[in-house]
């Protein structure tokens, strides 16, 4: 291909004159042919107009003449940065320049706008790990056979973690297979207001029509349907209808249906027929394995160093995780140092999230007496009514997860024994969390007063 | 060819286009300015096949034809001519006769076959705005000062014009700092484009006083600029800028309001002692109601300033002295904020009231 490039501009280089060949010709280079077109890279939109109009016969002629077959020639904008990269890389890259400019009046609406669904949400993108794969093989199953198995399929897990990614990839997949399906994706918020809306304007039986014609409803967020009695009602009755239809229903939450207040029983044995699963937090090696994942799909480049680092770090969620990632991609590219260098001259603090915003141990022991309503002085010691100890239990575990006190100096804190005391303590309160809405709840709102 | 046209609207006619004829190119042609006559119409073109400057000259008289002519050259030459003389240019070949008066010359031009042609704007594909011209030019003073010169990495070589929330916002950063204004409130249309400094810096030499709108079209990899008879065009630089409102810091909370010129006085007093160390100053926030400004103590000496103003908590950060005096000469109130959240994180500076402006300096390792 080059060589043939090279007698293409010798061949002009004969017909031209010396300055007007190194100006204008020197320097194109040939990016492909492809369908009969023969595209060729240049400098700027000032070298695509000049030779288009004064040398495309030129161009024509001595492609021609070295036996190239193709129908049109094309002059594409080839910026010095990119010159290096592989031939077919320079076409993707000029696409995005073609997307840089463009005007509202040609944005047609996104195509999934009535469905709700975003394409970027796929099965391919979603990192497979520990913490997830047995909801994502429940999600498999249902794509391969929506409405039976799982159905309906309850996803709960805490925010960041991928819910929403994962029900959008199954409605994504299910359309790809069978572009006819009706399929509505709407968090539950979109759900009750368009509810609201419906039957003040008198269409009411509209909107219930609506949702028995669908084949497959996602409801995101379900948690937040607590006190909203008639809009849930409406739920179940559209529930019901596509149950019995056979229609596949999704369903996302924080937690589990009994532990929303104010779901009806009845409702919440119905989301979990089917069973519940959980999105957890990942594991070290799976957070690892995220980040190269999408290191990879950005093209970006990223030392594995780098990579441990922040998933040792960052133990919220995937959000927050993915979060610090692209602020380090972009720190890193905008002051033209490797991410591990930003890492290492501490030009980036990934911790700021999780770091305690100065806030004493009295504080912490103060707010959660408060709130469990006793006294600092009958919270700590050795009391061992179960409330008194719930409330001791849970202050260690904020001093410890907050404060990042050692655990003899919680003791000496809250009044116990010793240590070992202070750490089963904080074992309890961890293997409770997994189970125990309410207490996560709890510990939630003590966390709001302790540093509001 | 042959024109009719007043020295003074002749000389500032040449004085905008001849800029961008250079001598360093490889192709004689492009020293030259091109004049055409086309029904009337004049127009001088020059360019250096980065971007390309077009005015359109009111002439009195003209005959039809094209020429292109050594461009330094000939702005001198009318540039010296007596003011309020009538000068009359014509073209026979490529020999271009200038007359004024008492005052003849002949320059040797060159065909305009090979003048290169330049590329324009698909109107039906280009995204346009329009705004005063002074708002543009404080605009863009402002952000300019913190684009970069460094080759090797394109995207921070130019202003970024871009698009948000239904603002036009311009944008430039070196990678230590970074500023940011928002030029139009409200626009209809999106875009997202590197316009190279270099061609900006040319769109705002050729603003003058009497000029009131401008007009500025992107298409994929061009954009126009149009004010008053002169039309500027360029490339666009094919690169992505980064993504840059995410580095602007939301959770500084060291917030200090200060006196722009007090601040900017400290400032260079602290400067003249941090020579040494590549003008690295130490802002800090003390007690309730000390901001100090602090030199290191080195060959030189050390210099500590104060300035009172109300302190909601204590805190430390070391900058660059020239990024804070550049950042201060730009913006345009009295009285500025300057929020920051200890050493690690970059010091975001506003102006008190209006908050169109936002330039962030990145700290330096203390």
């Amino acid at each position: 291909m080059y060589d043939v490039w090279k007698n293409v501009l010798a061949e002009i280089e004969q017909k031209v004159s010396p300055d007007n060949f190194s100006t204008w010709i020197k320097d194109t280079s040939l990016i492909l042919i492809e369908d009969g077109v023969v595209k060729i890279g240049v400098r700027n939109s000032f070298y695509v107009k000049q030779l288009r109009s004064r040398y495309f016969d030129k161009f024509s002629s001595a492609l021609k003449n070295n036996s190239v077959e193709f129908n049109d020639i094309e002059f594409i904008v080839q910026s010095d940065s990119k010159t290096k990269v592989k031939p077919h890389e320079v076409i993707n890259s000029n696409e995005k320049v073609r997307e840089r400019v463009k005007s509202l009046k040609s944005n047609k609406p996104l195509t999934g706008y009535e469905n709700g669904l975003n394409e970027k949400y796929t099965l391919d993108n979603f990192i497979v790990g520990s913490n997830n794969d047995l909801a994502v093989s429940a999600a498999k199953s249902i794509i391969d056979s929506p409405g039976t198995r799982y159905n309906p399929f309850f996803l709960y897990g805490g925010p960041g973690l991928g819910k929403t990614h994962l029900v959008q990839a199954i409605g994504n997949e299910l359309l790809k297979r069978n572009p006819n399906l009706k399929i509505l994706y709407t968090p539950i918020s979109h759900f009750y207001s368009d509810f609201v809306d419906s039957i003040q304007n008198g269409k009411g039986k509209e909107f219930h029509k609506k949702f028995q014609k669908l084949d497959v409803l996602i409801i995101d967020d379900f948690q937040f349907i607590v006190n909203k009695e008639k809009s849930q009602e409406e739920f179940f009755n559209i529930f019901n209808d596509l149950y019995q239809l056979n229609k596949q229903i999704i369903v996302t939450s924080d937690r589990l249906p009994s532990q929303i207040k104010t779901v009806d029983e009845r409702l919440a044995s119905r989301l979990t027929w089917a069973g519940a699963f959980d999105l957890q937090l990942p594991k070290f090696e799976d957070k690892c394995a995220i980040l190269k994942a999408k290191a990879e799909m950005l093209g970006a480049e990223i030392e594995q160093e780098a990579i441990e680092y922040l998933a040792e770090n960052v133990n919220t969620n995937i959000r927050d995780l993915e979060g610090e990632f692209s602020t380090l991609l972009l720190m890193s590219d905008v002051r033209g140092v490797t991410p591990l260098e930003l890492i290492r001259n501490g030009a980036i603090n990934v911790n700021k999230g999780s770091k305690m915003r100065s806030v004493s141990a009295k504080r912490v022991l103060d707010m959660v007496a408060k709130y469990y309503q006793m006294s600092v002085k009958d919270m700590c010691g050795k009391s061992r009514v179960s409330n008194i100890k719930t409330a001791r239990q849970v202050a260690m575990f904020l001093l410890s997860k907050e404060l990042s006190m050692s655990t003899p100096k919680i003791a000496l804190e809250v009044g116990v024994k010793d240590h070992t005391t202070v750490m089963h303590g904080i074992k309890k309160i961890e293997s409770d969390l997994k189970l125990n809405f309410t207490l996560r709840d709890q510990i939630e709102e003590i966390k709001e007063k302790i540093y509001g | 060819m042959e024109i009719k046209v007043i020295q003074e609207k002749l000389a500032k006619a040449l004085n905008t286009v001849s800029r961008v004829a250079t001598s360093k190119i490889t192709l004689p042609i492009l020293n030259n300015v091109l004049i055409r006559v086309d029904n009337k119409k004049v127009s001088l073109t020059t360019t250096n096949l980065d971007m390309a400057v077009v005015d359109y000259l009111p002439v009195s008289d003209s005959k039809d034809g094209v020429v292109t002519v050594p461009a330094r050259l000939l702005a001198e030459f009318v540039s010296n001519l007596p003011k309020g003389e009538n000068i009359t240019i014509s073209a026979k070949d490529t020999k271009v006769t200038i007359s004024a008066g008492k005052y003849s010359s002949v320059i040797n031009g060159a065909a305009a076959d090979d003048f290169p042609e330049l590329p324009e704007i698909n109107e039906s594909q280009a995204v346009t705005f329009k705004m005063s011209v002074e708002d543009f030019k404080n605009g863009l003073n402002q952000v300019i000062i913190a684009s970069s010169n460094d080759l090797t990495r394109p995207a921070l070589t130019g202003v970024y014009f871009n698009t948000y929330d239904g603002v036009l916002a311009v944008a430039a950063t070196d990678g230590y700092r970074l500023a940011e204004k928002k030029i139009i409130n409200k626009v209809e249309s999106e875009v997202a484009a590197i316009v190279p400094t270099t061609s900006l810096q040319e769109v705002m030499r050729s603003i003058s006083d009497d000029m009131e709108e401008i007009e500025f079209s992107f298409n994929e990899d061009l954009v126009r600029f149009r004010l008053g008879e002169v039309e500027i065009i360029s490339k666009l630089i094919d690169a992505s800028f980064p993504d840059y409102l995410k580095l602007i810091p939301k959770e500084n909370d060291i917030k200090i309001v200060l006196k722009r010129d007090e601040l900017m006085r400290v400032t260079k007093l602290a400067a003249l002692f941090a020579k040494g160390v590549g003008g690295s100053i130490v802002c800090e926030t003390k007690g309730e109601n000390e901001f100090l400004v602090k030199s290191v103590a080195n060959e030189f000496g050390e210099n500590d300033s104060k300035i009172e103003t109300i302190v909601n908590k204590e805190g430390k950060v070391t900058l660059n002295s020239r990024f804070l005096m550049d950042a201060l000469n730009v913006m345009d109130e009295d009285e500025i904020c300057f929020d920051f959240a200890g050493h690690l994180a970059p010091v975001l500076l506003t102006n008190k009231k209006n908050k169109d402006y936002t330039h962030i300096v990145m700290p330096l390792n203390a």
